[in-house]
């Protein structure tokens, strides 16, 4: 056999014949490299080692000498007999290495990624051997960090949850307080009324008593003395004389007794001591979260960053110096290791490798569908080396293993791959758990191989190259055993072919990020639905509220028992423009008194007036807790001696917005009041005879209710259904919903016809209102007397002062806006149907007006405005009670909402005080979100904005071909689209608007065409190409929708705006290119304000230009310039449903608001990438909330103001 | 840097495994194809009884090359001069690739055995090896007595 073997052997390389060439001397050699390296190529000649012999080299070289096929048959011979494995190498063709340039069996290097010989590939991982010692020297001296930080994330754990729990104890404890308090006093007073009710029917019972008693006395006597005081009955002479006597005493007590209505008249007033307005607010947002955000983690990062990296710039180490540094700080943006496995090949250069004799096509689509491919021999080492995990794993790995421990919150129940402990937040995973390593580490330990050293650090390229490549039999035998897909892996390992190993890898990676990725989405669908159900609970609350509201409201009225005042001087005092002086006397006196007064107030419009709609409006703003008036009211009502001056001075100071001038509102107050009052009187003559009838008292109040709102003229178009309605729910997020429900509750199945002629004569109030101060002009056309006569910073204060909680009211406002306008149409019918209906709500608008009426006609010129605001203080604040603590006391409540509606008709313009303060103060980022990247939540030259359903925030991210959806607080919900042309796919898209169903629209720029999507993100249809007719595109830019669903698109090349229906028709387009009025240069963004006007960021012209619908010009505003109210280059263009109008003025990059009418407001923001800073603006949008968020391009981010 | 070629390797576990009789090649611990070499001086020779030292170096194209040989032990030779060069032409134009260390350390003992004076390296040497052959031996006895058997 020895002799066997060494025939068998090349005499040359000692080796066993490799393609064995038979030279003319009949010795044979290996034909590479032994034969190629006896060559003398000068010679052309090859000399015999054995012999010496030389011959000549065939034309072809070497490979010109034929193959020794006898011996060749000998070796396969020996090898089937030796059961040796099949050369490796057999089927390998020498090649240069790239490295050291011999010719030899190259195979590629992990390394450099070159194919290069045995020899250098050693080298190689001689190298990387020592590079991973000496990196993990670092990792250890680095891995404190990340224990220093798990202590600290720990403490913080412990920290945050003690401190929560203080902190809900304390929010507890304040509740219980709270509530204790409130009940106590709501049952004290409760008692109070009881026992005052009680006693006061006693007497009355008593007094009816006594006077049936005298009636019947009377009546036996006149029957008495009809019957018998005639002739025919003798009566002396006394008796008579004492018969007159009593008759004539009878008749004086019939002249002369007077029942004293006045002592039973009398009405308990519920008196706040404070003013509930603030009351509420107090309580509603009674103390405050203050969160500061622990940064352990970035801490950690950063430190995991600081890892000094090696220092050795040897070229072949770059590339694993950058994997290494990938462990340290990528947080799962690239999975490590590029996504391969552990030990696993990178994909391999084209060169196919023929050795691929176990795996087939189909052991590779089995392959994938495994979850993790795993290595060969891991699953029979897997459980022996987690049991004992000796030291010299422990130690080899710890560091990688302290960093998976530590990253790793769960592990996930331990299968046999590394994805069992990956570390979350670096994508680290334990090398012992690697099969490959367990297998290296058992190898080592069993002695099994020969010793090696292995560097400490990962042993991962521990292993010699020819044993990778070659492994032995016994050992593919165990592995075959496995799974077959291990075995496949493995084959697919020992014949260095990866390329489909790779593959699979990658999609079970991308599986797994996705995956991952998902969680966040239920929680988000949680949290929304948590929200709903809130609103589901608002809605309740308000239908128990309107429930309940009519009930209490009879009773109160019936309780007033005012001895002090009779109905016939308060009446007179709400709408008389009386002297101040005399006013402030009065408002004191029946302040205090009249402290039951607020539940009265049910508030109707009649609809059948101007005036009527009016009134009602005027009514919900004086149920809007403005601050202004509310402060100023409480005051009034404690200080019973105060003069009217003392009392606007108090309003002033108490008025919480800085904006405001107290002086002019003081005026505002004294001065406008009473006018508006008059003109209030003068209007409701009309209605006079209707509301004679009702009882003094009722009348009575509603007077002072309508009074109260007089004192804010302004506010009474200002006011939103959605605000007023909102009072009555409580000031939180859900209110845009509760509200909501209060008006479409009432609108009952009254006729519209009335509403819809209020809403148009609101409409073209509020054109007109365009051009000026939209409310101001509102008034002025309406009222004889405008608030705007008085003066303007009065007006303003006024305004300021309706619009108390302006961020909330704001907030419901915008998303309501369409609603309302929807709703209110129902609203002010009642009027029209009072008689047929009679419905309470009918009823009551009737009340309403007579009760004026009779104010008007008993007492006029005695009232004052500060009397009116007394009165109207307890009665807005018992709205608010009602609304937010007790159903039962909400007479006033359903009145509310129908007047909220036709206000929030009259609305858009006139909630325009509250963000309009709100505006002024807009400047101070909220947060701001994403980076540049391409990951969720990361944007690539954001461009579009918009505002989609629950406020989510519809980002267009342009170069990243994309649509991305984040919930109003900036997490991200849910992305769609890719670069394509196809269905759903994107180049480079621009607008994006979401109409009134959730749908999302989008410009999809260079396809030049507009897609549809719907709320889920699907694809629905496309429309438009390139071109310059109608319906065709040249760059679509922004796009948006109006109430209606037409769907307006910047078609900014071809310099025009084109409007299509919801399902793509064509239906109309404006602009042509040019700088003249109506004419557009590049117009960008686009947007339609509730009041259908189409503003167009006319770029290029350096201003906004606002049509009609039907594509009118109707104004245009900017220049180019940087001042206020100048533009360069103007982008995204949003308005807000009070239209109040925001421009992206990107070329002097600053967020610019207009009012309605185009006047500038305010300004902000410079260029720069820090908070508030921008850098080239995009699209623009309003949230419901008031809040402007705006794409800020070349800083990659959206921002929210 | 590069690695061993196979070949190498598998002469020098050979030279481990089956020694040559009255040869002795040890690779060197930091080069592995730098071989310490002792041979024993061949029986019936001048050079009975001595050890050798040789050192011998496998130049990188070995095999394609010779290696290279030198005898460390001063020795009197006429093939081998002061230097301890050795002059064979197995390791000059004769040299094959099918020839090894092993094979090359018996060619150099039998030249031990066999001095060629005809084909000098050594000329005053290879002189006297030629004009007074005893003396030469005598030379080469005491030489190996001096230098090639007190350590």
């Amino acid at each position: 056999m020895e002799q066997f073997e060494s025939l068998l052997t090349c005499c040359v390389c000692l080796d066993r014949y490799r393609n064995p060439k038979l030279l003319p001397c009949q010795h044979s050699f290996c034909m590479e490299p032994c034969m190629d390296g006896l060559v003398d190529y000068v010679r052309r000649q090859v000399k015999c080692p054995e012999c010496r012999a030389e011959h000549r080299i065939p034309y072809q070289g070497v490979q010109g000498f034929p193959t020794n096929v006898t011996l060749q048959r000998f070796l396969e011979l020996h090898a089937q007999i030796a059961g040796e494995l099949p050369d490796p190498t057999a089927g390998q063709v020498m090649e240069r290495c790239n490295v050291c340039s011999e010719k030899a069996y190259c195979a590629p290097c992990a390394h450099c990624d070159k194919k290069v010989c045995e020899d250098c590939k050693s080298a190689h991982m001689e190298v990387l051997r020592r590079e991973i010692s000496r990196i993990n020297n670092q990792i250890r001296r680095g891995v404190n960090r990340l224990q220093d930080i798990l202590a600290i994330v720990e403490r913080n754990t412990t920290n945050l949850q003690t401190n929560c729990a203080s902190v809900g104890g304390e929010i507890d404890e304040i509740h219980k307080r709270l509530a204790k308090a409130l009940k106590d006093r709501t049952d004290f007073l409760r008692n109070e009324v009881d026992r005052y009710l009680a006693t006061e029917l006693r007497n009355l019972t008593h007094l009816k008593d006594n006077l049936e008693l005298e009636l019947s006395n009377i009546q036996s006597n006149c029957d008495l003395a009809d019957k018998y005081m005639n002739d025919d009955v003798e009566w002396e002479d006394t008796e008579l004389v004492d018969t007159k006597e009593i008759f004539l005493k009878t008749v004086e007590f019939l002249r002369n007794f007077d029942y004293e209505a006045g002592d039973y008249n009398r009405r308990i007033r519920f008196i706040m001591t404070h003013d509930p307005n603030q009351l509420v607010m107090h309580v509603a947002s009674y103390g405050e979260l203050n969160i500061t955000q622990p940064n352990a983690y970035s801490g950690g990062m950063q430190q995991s960053q600081g890892l000094t990296r090696s220092k050795s710039d040897h070229r072949l180490a770059t590339q694993f110096r950058q994997q290494e540094e990938a462990k340290g700080y990528t947080e799962n943006d690239e999975p490590i290791l590029g996504g391969r496995k552990f030990g696993e090949r990178r994909p391999p250069p084209p060169e196919k490798h023929t050795r691929d004799t176990y795996s087939t096509a189909d052991d590779y689509s089995g392959y994938e569908s495994e979850h993790r491919p795993s290595r060969r021999f891991r699953s029979r080492f897997v459980r022996s080396h987690q049991q004992d995990n000796d030291s010299d794993t422990e130690s080899t790995t710890r560091a990688a293993a302290v960093k998976a421990e530590q990253l790793q919150k769960e592990k996930e129940k331990v299968t046999d791959t590394e994805d069992a402990t990956r570390g979350p937040l670096s994508g680290i995973f334990r090398l012992s758990d690697c099969p490959r390593v367990m297998q290296r580490i058992l190898d080592v330990d069993s002695g099994k191989k020969k010793e090696k050293k292995e560097p400490p650090p990962p042993p991962k390229p521990v292993q010699p190259a020819p044993q990778a490549r070659r492994p032995p039999a016994p050992a593919r035998q165990q592995s075959e055993d496995d799974e077959i897909s291990r075995l496949k892996r493995q084959n697919k390992g020992a014949a260095s072919s990866q390329e489909p190993d790779r593959a699979p890898q990658r999609a079970v990676e991308e599986e797994r990020t996705s995956i991952a990725r998902k969680p966040p989405t239920p929680a988000r669908e949680a949290s929304s639905d948590g929200e709903s159900d809130e609103s589901v609970g608002s809605l309740q609350r308000t239908q128990q509220r309107k429930a309940a509201a009519p009930v209490p409201k009879p009773a109160v009225t019936a309780r007033r028992p005012s001895a002090t005042e009779t109905p016939a001087p308060h009446r007179p005092a709400a709408r008389a423009p009386s002297t101040e002086s005399s006013a402030s006397t009065e408002s004191s006196g029946s302040a205090v008194k009249h402290t039951g007064n607020e539940r009265t107030a049910p508030v109707t419009t009649n609809g059948t007036t101007g005036g009527a709609q009016r009134v009602q409006s005027r009514f919900i703003g004086s149920q809007r807790p403005t601050p202004a008036p509310v402060p100023a009211e409480p005051a009034q009502d404690s200080d019973t001696s105060s003069e009217e001056e003392t009392d606007s001075s108090e309003e002033s100071e108490e008025e919480p917005a800085p904006q405001r001038k107290p002086e002019s509102q003081a005026m505002a107050r004294s001065d406008i009041g009473p006018l508006l009052a008059r003109s209030n009187n003068a209007r409701n003559d009309a209605v006079d005879n209707k509301t004679n009838k009702e009882t003094p008292t009722q009348s009575r109040y509603r007077t002072r209710q309508t009074s109260q709102t007089e004192e804010e003229p302004p506010s009474r178009y200002s006011t939103s259904s959605s605000y007023s309605n909102r009072y009555g729910s409580k000031p939180k997020e859900e209110e845009p919903q509760s509200s909501f429900d209060d008006e479409s509750k009432y609108p009952t199945a009254r006729s519209r016809y009335l509403a819809l002629k209020e809403r148009r004569n609101r409409l073209a109030r509020s054109k007109s209102s365009h051009t000026g101060f939209g409310v101001g002009d509102d008034d002025d056309q309406d009222d004889p007397v405008s608030p705007t006569t008085a003066s303007p910073s009065a007006y303003l204060a006024a305004r300021y002062g309706s619009g108390t909680g302006g961020s909330e009211l704001s907030r419901s406002r915008s998303s309501h806006a369409l609603k309302s306008r929807e709703n209110s149409p129902e609203r002010p019918v009642a009027g029209e149907k009072d008689g047929a209906a009679l419905s309470s709500w009918a009823r009551y608008l009737k009340n309403k007006y007579g009760s004026r009426g009779k104010d008007r006609d008993t007492s006029s010129g005695t009232s004052s405005t500060s009397r009116r605001l007394s009165l109207g203080l307890p009665l807005r604040s018992a709205n608010e009670l009602a609304s937010s603590d007790d159903d039962s006391k909400n007479a006033a409540g359903s009145p509310i909402s129908p007047t909220a509606a036709t206000a929030a008709v009259a609305g858009f313009a006139a909630a325009g005080s509250s963000p309009r303060s709100q505006y002024l103060q807009k400047r101070r980022l909220q947060f701001s979100v994403g980076s540049r990247g391409s990951e969720p939540g990361c944007f690539t030259w954001p461009r579009g904005i918009a505002v989609g359903p629950d406020n989510t925030m519809v980002v267009a991210d342009s170069s990243n071909h994309r649509v991305q959806v984040f919930d109003s607080n900036g997490i991200f919900v849910k992305e769609f689209g890719q670069y394509g042309s196809g269905e759903g796919e994107f180049d480079c898209l621009a607008g994006v608007a979401v109409n009134r169903i959730g749908q999302y629209i989008i410009a999809d720029r260079y396809n030049h065409r507009i897609q549809v999507f719907d709320p889920q993100g699907r694809f629905l249809r496309a429309f438009g190409s390139q071109g310059t007719g109608d319906g065709k595109f040249n760059y679509p830019w922004g796009i948006t929708t109006d109430a209606l669903g037409f769907i307006y698109v910047c078609d900014k090349e071809n310099h025009r705006v084109q409007v299509f229906q919801s399902d793509g028709t064509f239906v109309g387009k404006f602009g042509s290119f040019g700088s003249k009025l109506g004419q557009l240069e590049h117009p960008h963004y686009i947007a339609v304000s509730s009041t259908n006007r189409v503003l167009v960021s006319d770029s290029n012209n350096h201003r906004i230009q606002v049509f009609d619908v039907n594509g009118r010009v109707l104004s245009s505003f900017g220049e180019e310039g940087s001042e206020d109210g100048q533009f360069k280059f103007p982008r995204g263009v949003a308005v807000d449903d009070q239209g109040y109008i925001v421009v992206a003025d990107s070329g002097n990059n600053r967020i610019q608001i207009f009012h309605p009418d185009g006047t500038f407001l305010r300004a902000f923001g410079s260029w720069g990438s820090g908070d508030g800073e921008f850098k080239g603006l995009e699209g623009i949008a309003v949230m419901s909330g008031g809040n402007i968020i705006v794409c800020d391009r070349e800083n990659h981010r959206v921002q929210v103001f | 840097m590069a690695a061993l070629p196979r070949r190498i390797i598998k002469e020098t576990q050979r030279l481990m495994q089956e020694p040559v009789p009255g040869i002795s090649a040890v690779p060197s611990e930091t080069n592995a194809r730098y071989f310490h070499v002792i041979v024993t001086g061949p029986e019936d020779s001048p050079f009975e009884g001595g050890l050798f030292k040789l050192e011998l170096f496998l130049p990188e194209d070995y095999p394609m090359s010779a290696p290279k040989v030198r005898f460390i032990t001063k020795i009197y030779h006429p093939n081998i001069d002061r230097l301890g060069r050795i002059c064979l032409d197995i390791l000059k134009d004769k040299w094959s690739p099918a020839l090894q260390i092993r094979t090359v350390l018996l060619s150099i003992q039998a030249l031990l055995s066999a001095p060629n004076p005809d084909d000098p390296l050594a000329n005053d040497v290879a002189e006297l090896w030629k004009v007074n052959e005893g003396e030469a031996i005598r030379n080469a006895k005491e030489w190996t007595r001096r230098y090639a058997m007190d350590n």
